[in-house]
């Protein structure tokens, strides 16, 4: 194998892989604070795409414009999920939210299959190329790469260094102690939830802006944000993001070996040795 | 008039009921001190009264106002902090973090400087050790922040479950000292205590609590020299 080509094959995966670590952050996010797992994540990450896509080929926004509305309209739209669908399970079993969250994802899906069918979409959008020996690099990679540190970034100012960060992080700890020092916890489980949202439909607007698309699309990488959670530890943003980078790597390098359709065959192998051996994450989480 | 007045409430967890009618009344400024056997209900009407649970029937008065039905995270800001059994720390937080948490409310939030001199001050340990992480100090540190946390609040009335539950006898005095020093300062404190003897030494007025009911009230010098109160729990 000519050591360019596998560089080639690196430098792509490590780019995507930033992107797969804030569709992590957005699942972790929300497990580490509440308990949800979120089955809805997935269609949530589609819908980020389709909300690119359609400002940018109906309305012509730049798609980088476009994913602020759409942070904007995750925010939100997590807040009505939680206030909805979840706050009246939170403190039920686990089965409960889970079923909750899993009809939350049928319902994105049902209506969004009528909506958009199940077709593959593709933006026609591109911000050039830059090639440096045999290594060419997509500018949108490279920008979804830089966009994603930015989130990571300012996730992580917001949980350490802002008070409501702080009480998101208190509740995440002990809710109960977080309620006797005053703070409203079920506001803060609804703003961790929007937060959570708003990651994945960012996650997905930048992937819609190098990949097609389809509405369940978001499935794949609900799964491989699974596999980062165990891999950088449930409910910690860095872990998250060195988890992603960590696939991106892993998917990088596989297709240079065997066959692409291997991928999620090492993926979940590699899950289940994580599982085995450090149950508690690469990065040692908490839970 | 009376800080907190508890009027026959009943309470409990779904089909349990585990308390049956408890009365009480603290008067401000004073020690009240709270007694019983384990698993009577101690911690049930102190989460009740801090509002983790809902009264089944029964008022709940507090600095004049009814606040029987009203969620936990409100009762902070009127002045009604709880030092939650178990410590209830945020243990991957920081120390000082922790103590930030205990004064979100908008009254401790402006004497957000002033109390964490003065908790300082009272727990110097916790100051050598406000960047380390709440969970890894040892339980009598631990303690100390819960209490140290509960007073970033700026309470009017402090309620402590189980101060001395698991420490040593050294730091067990040690904390009984800094409360009798709080009461010193004016502020009304209900301790609920397993050591009866020490909280009665330490406290003016007492309650024993038996079968989800107030089975007993006095002066604590009074109940100190009660027959029962002497049997049944200080073993004498």
């Amino acid at each position: 194998m000519n050591p360019g080509f596998l560089l080639a094959y690196l430098i792509d995966g490590l780019l995507i892989g930033f992107v797969y670590g804030i569709a992590a952050m957005g699942l972790t996010l929300i497990w580490g604070v509440m308990n949800v797992i979120n089955l809805a994540h997935g269609p949530i990450i589609a819908l980020g795409m389709f909300g690119v896509y359609l400002l940018y080929t109906g309305a012509h926004i730049n798609p980088y414009l476009a994913l602020l509305i759409v942070a904007a309209v995750g925010l939100g739209g997590g807040f009505m999920i939680y206030w909805i669908a979840i706050h009246r399970v939170i403190n039920a079993p686990h089965l409960s939210t889970l079923l909750a969250t899993f009809a939350v994802n049928m319902i994105i899906i049902g209506l969004g299959t009528a909506a958009f069918s199940t077709s593959p979409y593709t933006m026609d959008f591109s911000l050039g190329s830059l090639t440096l020996g045999v290594v060419t690099i997509q500018g949108t990679r490279i920008v979804a790469a830089l966009a994603a540190i930015l989130v990571t970034g300012g996730l992580y100012l917001f949980l350490y260094r802002t008070a409501t960060g702080k009480y998101v992080r208190a509740v995440a700890n002990n809710r109960a102690a977080a309620e006797l020092m005053g703070i409203p916890s079920a506001r803060i489980l609804a703003l961790s939830f929007g937060l959570g949202t708003l990651l994945a439909m960012v996650s997905g607007g930048l992937i819609a802006t190098f990949f097609p698309f389809t509405i369940l699309s978001g499935g794949a990488y609900e799964l491989k944000s699974f596999v980062i959670g165990v891999l950088g530890g449930l409910g910690n943003p860095l872990g998250a993001l060195a988890g992603g980078l960590i696939l991106g790597l892993f998917e990088g390098i596989i297709p240079a070996f065997v066959p692409n359709t291997w991928v999620p065959v090492f993926e979940f192998l590699l899950f289940v040795l994580i599982l085995l051996v450090r149950p508690t994450g690469l990065f040692g989480a908490k839970r | 008039m009376a800080l907190l007045e508890i009027r026959d409430v009943h309470a409990g967890y779904g089909e349990v009921q585990i308390l049956w009618g408890v009365t009480m009344k603290l008067e401000p400024g004073k020690l009240t001190c709270l007694v019983g056997a384990n698993g009577v209900g101690k911690t049930t009407l102190l989460r009740t009264v801090v509002g983790l649970l809902r009264p089944s029937s029964g008022t709940i008065q507090f600095d004049g106002q009814d606040v029987s039905r009203l969620p936990a995270y409100t009762k902070a800001d009127l002045g009604l902090v709880l030092v939650p059994e178990g410590r209830q720390l945020f243990t991957d937080m920081t120390v000082m973090e922790n103590l930030e948490m205990g004064a979100t409310v908008g009254r401790a939030r402006k004497e957000i400087k002033a109390n964490l001199e003065r908790v300082f001050e009272m727990f110097p340990r916790l100051k050598e050790r406000q960047h380390q992480r709440a969970g890894t100090m040892s339980g009598g540190e631990q303690q100390m922040l819960a209490v140290a946390r509960g007073l970033m609040a700026a309470p009017k009335l402090l309620m402590i479950d189980e101060l001395s539950l698991g420490l040593s006898p050294v730091l067990t005095l040690q904390l009984f000292e800094t409360i009798r020093k709080l009461k010193q300062t004016g502020l009304t404190i209900l301790l609920v205590e397993q050591n009866v003897q020490m909280a009665l030494a330490v406290s003016d007025y007492g309650y024993v609590l038996a079968h989800g009911k107030t089975a007993l009230e006095g002066s604590s010098r009074e109940l100190v020299h009660n027959t029962h109160v002497r049997e049944a729990y200080l073993g004498l």
